[in-house]
């Protein structure tokens, strides 16, 4: 065992900040300041390609892939650091997407959609939660129905996040109604959004980021938009959920807010005298938040090496998202305590400071992630079963 | 970053496993509840020592495995996950490595044999009244007596002091500290038994001009501060190691007992909030094992821990006490009845939460350190 970063880890890390550094202009950070921490405008898009080119999107790939052929530990920092940057990265397509499709994906998929991802021009959304399947997602009704050698889709998805500038919906769909269990009728699409008929309204969320509701009209696909095979969707969902669940609780950006209120505090004045950073509550506040985050910056490394190793194990993934999102909203709270009055101020007030701003920001879209990628209670039912061998009831 | 043992640290952990697991019974920890007898298994000791194990940091040349800290803060946890009644972390971490590491040739040839093969038992004095930081000794003063020190004072909670041979142990000599291995036996030292909650053999220790020879004289000045801050350091990462194995114990105790005990005809882990309350516990190990396992590594190879170790320390007594009142709520009353083994656990999750210095403490401390810009995230 050696819980350190290697040399050449570090390294990497440092041309990594240096790289952002450079690619995150003011114009940039401003277009993302903009959307909300969601991307998409073109700017953003510029820089992603620009990220493909450079071969970054794919450091942890394997070369037969056209990744880089460095470990998802690499992978890892490469994605903390572009995070850490300010930068809305499209993780769901590089990092959960991408992999499955290269993976289980046909060779049209592994042909024309990897390589794109990789390039950083191939942005896909997730389509699982409907209306009516949330928590309960193997109940969902949005259908896929053999048409001569295609398939005909039809259906309404919720929360469809990112999907008003995705090429592709990574869609979920029942395609036997009469399986034994649910969950044995569900087979995965690709589904390109520029079909005619599909189409989305926005849904604006507390924190003011965009979610859409996404429609499915008469939407017809061949066999090439299938991924894997035919009804056995579910194991791709999870297998999925499971990689997502390790981006969801990135630390990077974390880390770097806690820098950044840590050097706030020590720079600025208290009216009676002395600094901000002098006083003990705020210390303490600080103390919790650093020893959180380290725990977390452990959690998210083990994962990575498990990943490097092929044994990504199910309890630790679902304990990780747990820790992680309940762990950010403790950070906002303490973190916005030590700024005070002004992590209420919203970024358009003239003058605004951009520590306090996100903060104002982030406080409000804290909740996103103890529910969604899989709510928590789901993820405690996991840990208890596959962690401590607890049997649990039938659902 | 490698989170797998190496298969030598998986040899060490098999090996204090399958010993310890075997030999640490209900039945014999129940001889030492209340002091009814020394809770020291001697039998036991030497069995550890002929299989290696107090050797596993000693060099080859003592008679030791020649492997490092890491290897013997695995032994720590599993002596945490069996609670067994060995001095292992007050001898082997906090009073032999620094004499390996820190000591004169005739010292390290006089003391390191014996602690290795179990004949000589050290330990550490680190506590004093009102004084947790085993750095900065403040009742304890030492006086120039030629080439020897005489040493007075008092230190509080010594773990094992009436069964050691030799006492590490510091006192201030002027401008700076001094460290000695006390002969437990020398003329002015007395032991006083202390009463505490885990029922471990712990003692005050009052020094009145009690005269170190210069051959017992470990380090002085600038070296007896680095010696002191590595006893400081190793011995926090071996007590949350140890924390470690006995939540981890606690928890998976609780998950098998909730597994079979049934409630309204089914098995009570199948309710949620059981099942939630357990998950809770696996995150907060988690969290503990790893902080613990960083601060250890890093020690074990040399480079600074200060902040790692400082964060190590509040994990493992905010997941101590955490884990100790989960496990014994899911158990309902069986989990206090003496009968059934989960109590004495909390009785040293109690312990070790304290013995590290509290966690209100310790965060203030962290704290500290991110004023003073020295604990900024990498
Ligand atoms: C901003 C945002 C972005 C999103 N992005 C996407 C996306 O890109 N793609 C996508 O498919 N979905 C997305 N979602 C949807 C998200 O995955 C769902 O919100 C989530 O699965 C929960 O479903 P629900 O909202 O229907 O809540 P419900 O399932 O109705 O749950 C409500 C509450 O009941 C609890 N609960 C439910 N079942 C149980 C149970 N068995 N035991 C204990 N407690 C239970 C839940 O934990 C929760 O607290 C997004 C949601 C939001 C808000
Ligand atoms: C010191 C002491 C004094 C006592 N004095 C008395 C007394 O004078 N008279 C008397 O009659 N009794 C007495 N009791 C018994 C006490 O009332 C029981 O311990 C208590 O009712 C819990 O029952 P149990 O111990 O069997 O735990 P269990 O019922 O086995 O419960 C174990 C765990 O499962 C949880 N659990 C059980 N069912 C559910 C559920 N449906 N949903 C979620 N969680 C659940 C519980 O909350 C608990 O955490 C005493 C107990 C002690 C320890």
């Amino acid at each position: 065992m050696k819980v350190e970063f290697s040399a050449e880890q570090n390294a990497l890390r440092k041309e990594l900040r240096a790289y952002f550094e450079a690619l995150m202009t003011p114009e940039l950070k401003a277009e993302c300041d903009e959307s909300m921490g969601e991307g998409g405008g073109p700017l953003w898009r510029e820089a992603l390609k620009q990220m493909g080119r450079d071969g970054w999107i794919g450091v942890g790939w394997p070369k037969e892939l056209g990744g880089r052929g460095m470990s998802p530990i690499e992978q890892f920092i490469f994605v903390e650091e572009v995070m850490r940057a300010g930068y809305p990265f499209p993780f769901l397509t590089t990092e959960s997407v991408g992999p499955q499709l290269a993976e289980h994906g046909n060779e049209w998929q592994k042909r024309e959609i990897v390589p794109k991802i990789l390039a950083g021009e191939c942005l896909i959304a997730i389509g699982y939660s409907e209306p009516g399947a949330g928590t309960d997602l193997a109940s969902l009704k949005t259908s896929a129905v053999r048409d001569g050698d295609g398939w005909l889709i039809n259906g309404q998805k919720m929360w469809t996040s990112l999907a008003h500038f995705c090429d592709y919906v990574w869609l979920a769909c029942r395609t036997d109604p009469d399986a034994a269990k649910p969950h044995k009728g569900i087979s995965m699409f690709l589904v390109p959004t520029n079909d005619p008929g599909w189409s989305c309204s926005p849904v604006v969320t507390l924190g003011g980021v965009r979610t859409n509701a996404t429609y499915y009209d008469n939407i017809r696909v061949n066999d090439d938009a299938l991924v894997g095979e035919e009804n056995a969707g579910w194991k791709l969902i999870t297998s999925q959920l499971n990689r997502e669940r390790l981006s969801l609780v990135n630390f990077g950006p974390t880390a770097e807010m806690f820098n950044n209120v840590v050097r706030w505090a020590q720079q600025t004045d208290l009216p009676e005298g002395g600094k901000i950073i002098d006083q003990a509550w705020v210390q303490i506040n600080l103390a919790k938040v650093r020893a959180g985050v380290e725990a977390l910056k452990l959690v998210c490394y083990k994962q990575a090496w498990a990943m490097t190793e092929g044994q990504l194990d199910m309890a630790d993934a679902s304990a990780a998202k747990v820790y992680g999102s309940e762990f950010f909203i403790e950070v906002y709270r303490l973190l916005g305590e030590v700024i005070g009055q002004a992590s209420l101020i919203n970024r358009r007030t003239p003058g605004a400071d951009p520590i306090a701003s996100r903060i104002e920001r982030l406080y409000r879209t804290a909740s996103i992630i103890t529910f969604g990628g899989g709510t928590n209670e789901i993820q405690r039912d996991i840990i208890s079963a596959a962690g401590l061998w607890m049997p649990r009831a039938s659902r | 970053m490698d989170f797998g043992l190496s298969e030598q640290q998986r040899d060490v952990q098999n090996l204090a496993r399958e010993i310890l697991g075997e030999q640490v019974t209900a039945e014999k920890l129940a001889k030492y509840d209340s002091y009814a007898a020394e809770r020291f298994d001697r039998e036991l000791w030497q069995q550890v020592a002929q299989a290696g194990l107090l050797g596993v940091a000693i060099e080859e040349q003592y008679g030791g495995m020649g492997f490092g800290f890491f290897e013997a803060a695995l032994i720590a946890e599993e002596v945490g996950r069996n609670i067994a009644p060995l001095p292992f972390i007050s001898h082997c971490i906090s009073a032999a490595m620094p004499v390996q590491q820190f000591g004169s040739a005739e010292q390290k040839q006089s003391l390191l044999p014996g602690v290795v093969s179990g004949e000589q038992l050290l330990t550490a004095a680190l506590m004093e009244a009102n004084n947790e930081d085993p750095t900065q000794p403040r009742l304890c003063s030492a006086q120039a007596g030629g080439e020897a020190v005489l040493v007075s004072g008092e230190k509080l909670c010594v773990p094992f002091a009436e069964q050691a041979d030799y006492l590490l142990l510091a006192a201030t000599d002027g401008d700076g500290a001094v460290v000695v291995m006390l002969p437990r036996k020398a003329e002015g030292v007395v032991l006083e038994a202390m009463e505490v909650t885990t029922y471990e053999p712990q003692y005050r220790l009052t020094l009145s001009n009690v005269r170190v020879g210069a051959e017992n004289i470990l380090a002085r000045g600038e070296q007896a501060q680095q010696l002191l801050a590595s006893v400081a350091e190793h011995t926090a990462a071996a007590l949350c190691a140890h924390q470690l194995g006995a939540s981890d114990k606690a928890m998976r105790m609780t998950a098998s007992y909730t597994a079979e005990r049934q409630q309204f005809g089914v098995p009570i882990a199948t309710f949620q909030a059981v099942g939630h309350r357990a998950a809770n516990c696996f995150i907060d190990v988690e969290c503990l094992r790893l902080n613990c396992y960083q601060a250890i590594s890093r020690l074990d190879d040399g480079v600074d821990a200060s902040v790692e170790v400082a964060i190590a320390k509040v994990w493992a007594g905010d997941v101590g006490h955490r884990v100790s009142y989960a496990a014994q709520h899911l158990h309902g009353g069986t989990g206090i009845d003496r009968d059934y083994p989960l109590w004495r656990y909390c009785t040293w999750l109690r312990h070790n939460e304290m013995m590290l210095g509290s966690s209100a403490r310790n965060l203030a401390a962290l704290g500290s350190k991110i004023a003073a810009g020295e604990a900024f995230c990498a």
